[in-house]
């Protein structure tokens, strides 16, 4: 079931307020800065945690807008969706709203590389995220531009020599005050665009640059250190000028499959749903690239680009010779553009033409809007806590592309875990933080507070150590329960996850307590080439386990045990054939877990650590690592290194018991004290 | 310099240890054990030790590392304002710095970091040998503030954590200190210069590639454009790759056996005198002998160097049935022995040998058969003791005999009384040992570790899990690959998963 119904579009305008005049208050809990994809997922959360939250965006009908590609997951993204949904946030939802085109990728690869993914109706996706803004109670949207972060005296009981107190808006001058801020500009943080040879400032076209007092004080005032990216969008073709004939036709999966464990089907009828097309690249699309290589100062400069989602420039001056796929993806259900997905390209708009008419589908097409670049600054996000709190600036948080990451499912996850945090701290809550061993999103933050990044972070299944457990079909088990606890994930949901808990348990009871001969499994089910060696018993976990069986076999077979489970059929295939690795993986998650649990001060000076190589402490005391755990995940760090700081931390450890020993002892004494005091003869 | 840690923290520490000490008896040594840890702790220590032996000798060899190590030369050699030139062997006085009497006359190197064995400043003196002098130097080096006695193995620790070894060459380097025969010498001395190192190092390269390639498969060959027969490829390459080392696996332990010692085990039935071939080979009465069937009754060792190689010798009860239990015992624990040897010398008496040469062959196939489960002919000789017993007519018919027939272990018949055809047999042993050690330095580097033999084997296990999942479920064959690179990272050392994704973005154009 869908659970959201749009609201009609006038009840926009009578709940959110335009003007600061009209605001009900001057002070709210959590204010989020930026109405993307971790803008929103941050102010939601935090209004889902339960406190009054403030969501400031230059311009309310942009929210919720899908500034690149009208797409949504696939592999390793898909994963980060199924996962921000199982903590209750919007995009998987809003992509089963907006969805006109569903496919599960790596189908044939293993359901732990399964990448759900969709193709999105621009408008659907953006009405979706709106109202559900709109209907989340102690959430208020306000349209303005934030001039600069209001900072006070720290806390001293908080580390950190700075702290946020709210923000000051740009053309009032008016300052809201807040616990805690969250910033999610995007590509707007002193953003440029180029197209050609000419350079605008601006994080998106057509939208207001954003004023640079928030740069300023992030650099000057907080003293943060800040890079530069880049990224790019392709040109949108007509789709009426496309001969789509001469490309390859790229139907959906037939049955489309939802992204949120709370639908069981999408709003798009399967029938419904269109295709993609894909084609390719030709040497003349390569000769005008380089023709017009000096009529393109966005390629020109350094500042690096994302490795993996490269501009056609790039692509052909790393690979030349080649030719590289082109997929025509649609933008809407009533959309009359295409979105040439791998074209991405900042060269003048002319040249953009002559180069897209070298494809042949594209040989008459006719460009709508053409493609630029983006360079944005991004902080570096070694300088935040799991929380994604500013380490140095109390109640700052970041998320999305300003902490150098790229893509709406990084972004929002980012966003989600963010807003949780900083609601969390309004309420003075201990901040939380997920672990790489139980989520994709605890990797991608993981990732960017312990390593930093130096080109756009793109989040990839191989990056997860414990690919085999951090599965899309299990993110609710591994994240529901701890959102409730949390307080970002509502009752209902709650009560779902515990239920398919619940019944995956005993299922996989049932499955271990039914067992057979192989001679009685082959007669029973003769097409699963159970080999005639098999002498020993065998349990219908076991069975299941086998490569031609599924769990609908099973149940035909014993129905009284196995009929009640069939709406986990798929779900119980997957945990059975996984279980032998996962339980290799849980033994090695303990020995991360008790890395991790092994922290290293912060102050520890690591250059008098004689023992290390010089390398080693430049690295160690550039990147500071919270754990010992993460100081294995730094580069250039060596086995033999790792064994000083565990030594370094063990004695460390023991040292501190002792202390609290000795601790102990005193309060004894004083307690022997007290009690002879008492017994004195008064 | 000491750790970072406020001294105020020491000193509380320092305070809490004695009042904990003499409250609480039963914490005594736990706390004990946390001032070692405290010394130990503070890696910048000056350490310091004797490196060459103990006991008399013509040079003594002393060494010290770490930050003193400068302040330790100044003040013991007089080097007042300059230190001598690095790595210069210079001959001058030892003096001892609180009394100022000279210790010894010797030579005394600087090498200041990091271009020393430990990566830190250091200073060797070579002195005269004798226990006084050595235990003079030594006092005198522990009175110079921040010194102290080095533990076991610090100096190689040193050296490791500065990264000036890697962790097969740290092991090369302590089987060369404990390397007893030339054979062992030569294969420690090649695993500390980095070759065995060199070939786990270029598997993991390897392995690497492979991972990334399949990663690259599962990651982006659905959106992108990944080359046809990429996990062809990878099939070829983990083939290859597990064909390796399941060759260097099947080395029949050569380079293990090379390192600890061949087993040799001398079996038999009583009286055979085996207990007089021990004797013989280790050229002194080792175990004892008469003409009492069953005087062995226990295993006796004793450690032999045959032709360079090293060799464990163990003499056992003779095997027989009795109703002795301590015989019976005996009897079991021989035939343990023989079960674990690497090789086994069978005695058999020439006496009892049936007179007539055609059927002798026959009788020793059967007793081969009583004494070992399963004869391997390269894993026994046999030795026909007492030929001195024999005419010297029947001695040669036999020698004929055994040289006509096939099938047999080598059989040499040998008089551990008279020495007869002992130079022979020593030949054949000498052989079948090199055999068993191989030869370190030829062909490709020899596993020497079972630390290593067991984390290969779960390489190639691992690899058999890519095959078996290659092409049902790619997320675990991939994690397959990986594992193969963790088992093998445990000895070269951890492999992020940003090497892997450098591997990708170099080798393919990925893209949307």
């Amino acid at each position: 079931m869908l659970t959201k119904k749009l609201l009609p579009a006038q009840s926009f305008q009578l709940l959110v307020s335009r003007n600061v005049g009209h605001l009900s208050r001057q002070r709210y809990d959590v204010i989020v800065v930026g109405g993307g994809h971790a803008g929103t997922e941050a102010a939601a959360a935090a209004a889902r945690v339960g406190v009054d939250t403030l969501l400031v965006t230059q311009k309310i009908h942009t929210v919720g807008a899908l500034s690149c590609n009208p797409s949504l997951g696939g592999i390793g993204k898909g994963h980060l969706v199924r996962e921000v949904d199982a903590l209750d946030g919007l995009c998987g939802r809003a992509g089963d709203w907006a969805g006109i085109h569903f496919s599960i990728l790596n189908r044939r690869k293993g359901p732990a590389v399964w990448g759900p993914r969709a193709q999105l109706d621009r408008q659907l996706y953006r009405d979706f995220i709106q109202s559900e803004l709109l209907s989340t109670p102690r959430l208020t949207v306000l349209e303005g531009s934030v001039e600069e972060l209001l900072l006070t005296d720290p806390n001293p009981d908080e580390p950190g020599p700075h702290r946020v107190s709210g923000i000051r808006l740009a053309n009032s001058g008016q300052s809201i005050s807040a616990a805690s801020v969250v910033l999610t500009t995007g590509t707007f943080l002193s953003g440029s665009l180029f197209m050609g040879q000419t350079t605008s400032p601006g994080g998106r076209i057509g939208d207001a640059p954003s004023s640079a007092g928030l740069s300023h004080t992030l650099r000057e005032r907080l003293g943060l250190k800040v890079g530069r990216l880049r990224t790019g969008t392709p040109p949108r073709i007509l789709k009426d000028s496309v001969d789509l004939s001469l490309a390859e036709l790229h139907p959906p999966d037939s049955c489309p499959t939802p992204f949120s464990f709370m639908n069981t089907q999408t709003r798009c009828k399967p029938e419904e749903q269109l295709p993609c097309y894909l084609t390719r690249t030709t040497p003349g699309v390569e000769k005008i690239v380089r023709e017009s290589l000096h009529l393109n100062c966005h390629i020109q400069q350094d500042t690096k680009g994302p490795r993996y989602c490269p501009s056609i420039e790039s692509k052909v001056l790393r690979f030349s010779g080649r030719s590289h796929q082109v997929w025509l993806e649609p933008e809407g259900l009533t959309s009359d553009l295409l979105y040439p997905q791998g074209l991405s390209m900042t060269m003048p708009p002319e040249v953009q033409l002559r180069l897209i008419r070298e494809i042949p589908p594209l040989h008459r097409a006719e460009i709508h809007t053409p493609g630029y670049g983006v360079q944005y600054d991004f902080v570096c996000p070694t300088q935040l806590s799991p929380s994604l709190q500013v380490k140095n600036t109390q109640g700052l948080f970041l998320a999305g592309q300003i902490n150098g990451t790229t893509g709406y499912e990084e972004a929002a996850a980012q966003g989600l875990w963010a807003g949780v945090n900083a609601a969390r701290r309004s309420l003075s809550m201990p901040q939380v933080a997920l672990s790489r061993t139980e989520s994709y999103i605890g990797v991608l933050i993981d990732d960017l507070i312990s390593r930093g990044v130096t080109e756009p972070y793109r989040m990839f299944t191989s990056r997860a150590e414990f690919r085999t457990l951090l599965r899309p079909d299990n993110a609710d088990l591994r994240l529901t329960l701890k959102g409730f606890e949390l307080g970002c994930v509502s009752p209902s949901r709650y009560q779902e996850a515990v239920r398919v808990k619940n019944s995956l348990r005993d299922a996989m009871a049932a499955l271990r307590a039914v067992s057979l001969s192989s001679t009685h499994w082959r007669e029973r089910l003769p097409d699963i080439g159970l080999s005639e060696n098999k002498m020993s018993k065998l349990t219908a976990m076991e069975i299941l386990q086998h490569t031609d069986t599924t769990f609908e076999m099973l149940a035909s077979v014993f129905p009284e045990s196995f009929s009640p489970y069939m709406e986990f059929a798929q779900r119980l295939r997957i945990e059975a054939v996984y279980k032998y690795l996962c339980d290799i993986s849980r033994r090695d998650i303990k020995r991360i877990q008790k890395e991790e649990n092994m922290s290293l001060p912060q102050d520890v000076d690591y250059f008098s650590l004689s023992s290390l190589s010089m390398e080693v402490r430049e690295i160690l005391d550039r990147y500071r690592p919270s754990t010992l755990g993460a100081a294995t995940r730094l580069e250039g760090m060596t086995p033999a290194a790792i064994q000083v700081l565990f030594q370094y931390v063990s004695i460390a450890e023991k040292q501190k018991e002792i202390m609290q020993r000795q601790q102990q002892n005193q309060s004894e004494d004083k307690e022997d004290l007290c009690a002879r005091n008492v017994s004195l003869p008064q | 310099m000491m750790l970072p840690l406020p001294s105020v923290y020491r000193g509380i520490f320092r305070t809490a240890i004695r009042k904990l000490k003499s409250r609480n008896p039963s914490l005594h040594r736990l706390l004990s054990d946390c001032d070692g840890v405290q010394t130990g702790l503070a890696d910048a220590d000056t350490i310091f030790a004797l490196s060459s032996g103990h006991g008399r000798c013509g040079v003594a060899v002393v060494r010290v590392s770490g930050p003193a190590s400068a302040t330790a030369l100044r003040r013991m050699v007089g080097f007042t304002h300059r230190l001598p030139p690095p790595r210069t062997a210079l001959l001058r006085s030892i003096t001892d710095p609180c009394s100022k009497e000279v210790l010894d006359r010797g030579l005394v190197l600087w090498f200041p970091a990091p271009h020393s064995f430990t990566g830190e400043d250091s200073v060797e003196f070579h002195i005269h040998g004798g226990p006084a002098v050595t235990a003079a130097v030594l006092h005198a080096l522990g009175s110079v503030p921040g010194t102290r006695p080095a533990g076991a193995g610090e100096f190689t620790r040193r050296a490791f954590q500065a990264g000036k070894l890697d962790l097969t060459e740290v092991e090369g380097l302590g089987d060369l200190i404990h390397a007893e025969t030339e054979a062992q010498r030569r294969q420690a001395l090649r695993q500390m210069s980095g070759d065995l190192g060199r070939l786990y190092q270029d598997w993991s390269h390897r392995l690497k590639r492979c991972l990334a390639h399949v990663e690259a498969f599962i990651d982006f060959s659905e959106d992108e454009l990944i080359e046809d027969g990429v996990l062809d490829r990878v099939d070829s390459w983990v083939c290859g790759l597990q064909a390796e080392m399941e060759e260097h696996l099947k080395d029949e332990r050569r380079g293990e056996r090379l390192r600890s010692g061949v087993q040799v085990v001398i079996a038999g039935a009583t009286n055979a005198g085996k207990s007089s071939l021990l004797n013989t080979l280790c050229n002194r009465p080792a175990a004892i002998v008469s003409p009492i069937a069953g005087t062995t009754r226990d295993v006796v060792e004793t450690a032999l160097d045959i032709g360079g190689f090293p060799v464990l010798l163990s003499d056992t009860a003779g095997l027989r049935d009795s109703s002795d239990l301590v015989e019976q015992e005996g009897v079991r624990r021989a035939r343990e022995r023989v079960q674990q040897a690497d090789l086994t010398l069978l005695v058999v008496d020439s006496t009892r040998l049936p007179s007539d040469v055609q059927q002798v062959a026959g009788f020793l196939s059967d007793h081969l058969k009583t004494v070992l489960k399963q004869p391997e002919t390269d894993k026994c000789l046999l030795v026909l003791n007492k030929t001195d017993l024999l005419p010297e007519a029947q001695t040669e018919k036999l020698k004929q005999e055994l040289r006509r027939v096939s099938g047999l272990p080598a059989a040499c018949p040998i008089s551990c009384q008279t020495s007869e055809g002992l130079k022979d047999f020593l030949t054949v042993l000498r052989s079948s040992v090199q055999t068993l050690c191989g030869d370190p330095l030829s062909g490709a580097p020899t596993l020497t570790q079972s630390r290593h033999r067991a984390h290969l084997q779960q390489c190639v296990a691992a690899l058999g899990q890519y095959q078996r999942y290659r092409d049902f479920d790619l997320a675990l064959a991939a994690e397959g690959v990986r594992l193969a690179l963790t088992s093998l990272g445990r000895i070269t050392g951890r492999v992020g998963a940003e090497e892997i994704l450098d591997i990708i973005f170099r080798e393919f154009c990925i893209g949307k």
